[in-house]
């Protein structure tokens, strides 16, 4: 909650040091080219931009706690219903990737700490290196013009369903599977090393038994908390996956937004961030206490 | 044999940077007749639509994209070691003002902040550099603060108290050397993350603009091509791969002459 209060306070407060009079760039983008002074004031009034910033500060954040984020500098539509209309789409992404990326970090993981310091344990380890560094707008032009495009394997379906999230979702999930990855395979080799799997070794358990029944476990914890850092780097990825792909969620519309300096559009998109990210901490916070039984720290 | 890799890699940047651009053409000149030629002796790295020699261009984003990485790597480690050990030595109501102006900080995951900034004070090279030092610089000064606390309570760091050394003095001499070895490694090791994050940026749109050669903008600009002209994405994404390979086993290097 604080978390978010703070972020809120931050984010609006960006508002202040923005270069140039709103007003003005609101009656811009209605067409007004050159405004008269009239005009400006009266949208200088319209916008509240000439109340005292506190006061705007506590009416902005009293419209965001009932859901209103003002309306769009450059549509005049209200933030909310433009959000609203794109949410479900970047959640479908968000989700599709999501199961990507632990399909595709889990069994990496397992089998670079099965074989730890063999071949497999090295080839696992550079495709987890490859995959956290070659960045998601290359794998996503790649896979855009070279599968879709040019091979005509799957349709681009820039439309926000399930089916079109599953090409999108594969730039996201590499760079984040990666990651979790090596997270993953940091934390079983930790673990391996751990008394309570030498003496299962020393019972005579076989290497398999000793990784899936003892190890991951112990591991989880540290996977979950990788997760949860991801999830803030989720929008910046979003933003880049969905202009590749002219994916309809909030992403491109954040980056859209910023292209015009629509500030209204720009704190909610970004505020909207900052709760998911806040959301997610609290789930992966309590699935931890859940799996390990007390709290982190 | 890693620190020999890292330091290999980092080499040939430096040639691509330093060298290349001495034996290339201009990197924004156009030759409409030689367009998205492929890779020849001519051009090493093919042309682009432009007919402008691919390698000059990566040569001369090096300056802008790793230039930008090291300028914000720079800052925000200046700036982390700075305000970090100023509240470990100061303590008190200093050391409470940072760390909660670090908290509210890092409260916002960095990536989300940087656009926010981007995103109100408008897109350009300036302004993305401001925004990744402000989203950056308060892990590393929550790691500085940490890291100058146990240096000093280091028996070295007493006894020259005890001997009579001032505060500050103290602070500079003793703790300060080694606080910064320590918040360079972590900032070394964030090069990789800041050159994706600045390329990304790029690629967006929201850093240099055209026809100034950048990295993640060379890639953005290759679309519509990259059947016909892979090469146009390949490049870019190698040296972006080389600088990230690079910047992680350095910073590695560096941490364990830390440790040492």
């Amino acid at each position: 909650m604080l978390t978010l209060f703070v972020g809120a306070v931050v984010v609006w407060s960006l508002q202040l040091v923005a270069p140039g009079d709103p007003a003005r760039r609101v009656l811009g983008a209605l067409g007004f080219a050159n405004p008269s002074d009239d005009q400006i004031a009266a949208t200088r009034h319209e916008l509240g931009v000439d109340m005292p910033a506190p006061q705007r500060f506590l009416q902005w954040l009293l419209d965001a706690m009932t859901g209103g984020f003002g309306t769009s500098w450059r549509t005049g539509r209200p933030v909310t219903n433009e959000l609203a209309d794109r949410l479900p789409a970047t959640l479908r992404l968000a989700a599709v990737a999501l199961l990507f990326a632990l399909v595709l970090a889990i069994p990496l993981a397992l089998i670079a700490a099965r074989w730890r310091g063999r071949a497999p344990d090295l080839g696992a380890r550079a495709v987890m290196f490859l995959g956290a560094a070659t960045p998601s707008f290359v794998v996503g032009t790649v896979v855009l013009e070279l599968i879709v495009l040019r091979g005509g394997m799957g349709r681009v379906l820039a439309d926000g369903s399930w089916g079109g999230a599953v090409l999108p979702a594969i730039p996201l999930a590499l760079g984040a599977g990666a990651g979790w990855a090596r997270v993953l395979r940091t934390s079983l080799v930790e673990v391996s090393d751990a008394s309570f799997i030498q003496v299962s070794q020393a019972r005579g358990a076989t290497a398999l038994r000793r990784l899936l029944v003892h190890a991951v476990p112990s591991a989880l914890p540290a996977l979950l908390a990788a997760i949860g850092l991801t999830v803030g780097s989720l929008l910046a990825g979003a933003a880049v996956v969905e202009t590749v792909f002219t994916w309809p969620g909030i992403g491109r519309y954040l980056i859209e937004a910023i292209g015009a300096r629509d500030v209204p559009v720009v704190q909610a998109t970004v505020l909207l961030g900052v709760l998911g990210y806040v959301v997610v901490s609290t789930i992966v916070d309590g699935v931890t206490i859940a799996i390990t039984g007390k709290a982190k720290r | 044999m890693n620190r020999a890799l890292g330091i290999g890699l980092t080499a040939l940047l430096g040639l691509l940077a330093f060298v290349v651009p001495l034996l290339t053409p201009e990197p924004n000149a156009t030759d409409y007749g030689a367009k998205l030629a492929a890779p020849s002796w001519a051009h090493l790295f093919g042309t682009d639509q432009a007919g402008r020699d691919v390698l000059a261009r990566i040569a001369a984003g090096t300056w802008v994209s790793l230039g930008t990485a090291l300028l914000v790597a720079a800052i925000t480690f200046a700036v982390g070691l700075v305000v970090g050990l100023l509240a470990a030595v100061a303590g008190g109501a200093v050391d409470a003002v940072i760390s909660r102006v670090i908290d509210v900080t890092l409260a916002v995951p960095q990536l989300v902040l940087a656009l926010a900034i981007v995103g109100v004070l408008g897109p350009g090279h300036a302004n993305l550099v401001l925004a990744m030092s402000v989203a950056g610089w308060a892990h590393l000064a929550r790691f500085a603060r940490a890291f100058a606390a146990r240096q000093t309570e280091r028996p070295f760091v007493l006894a020259s108290r005890m001997a009579g050394v001032g505060r500050w003095r103290s602070a500079a001499r003793h703790v300060m050397p080694a606080t910064a070895t320590g918040v360079l490694s972590v900032a070394t090791l964030h090069i990789g993350e800041i050159v994706l994050s600045l390329a990304g940026l790029s690629f967006l749109g929201l850093g240099v603009s055209p026809p100034t050669a950048e990295w993640g903008q060379m890639v953005a600009e290759a679309r519509g091509y990259v059947d016909r002209a892979p090469w146009l994405v390949i490049a870019p994404a190698v040296v972006l791969l080389i600088s990230v390979a690079a910047a992680s086993l350095l910073g590695d290097a560096v941490q364990d002459k830390g440790k040492r």
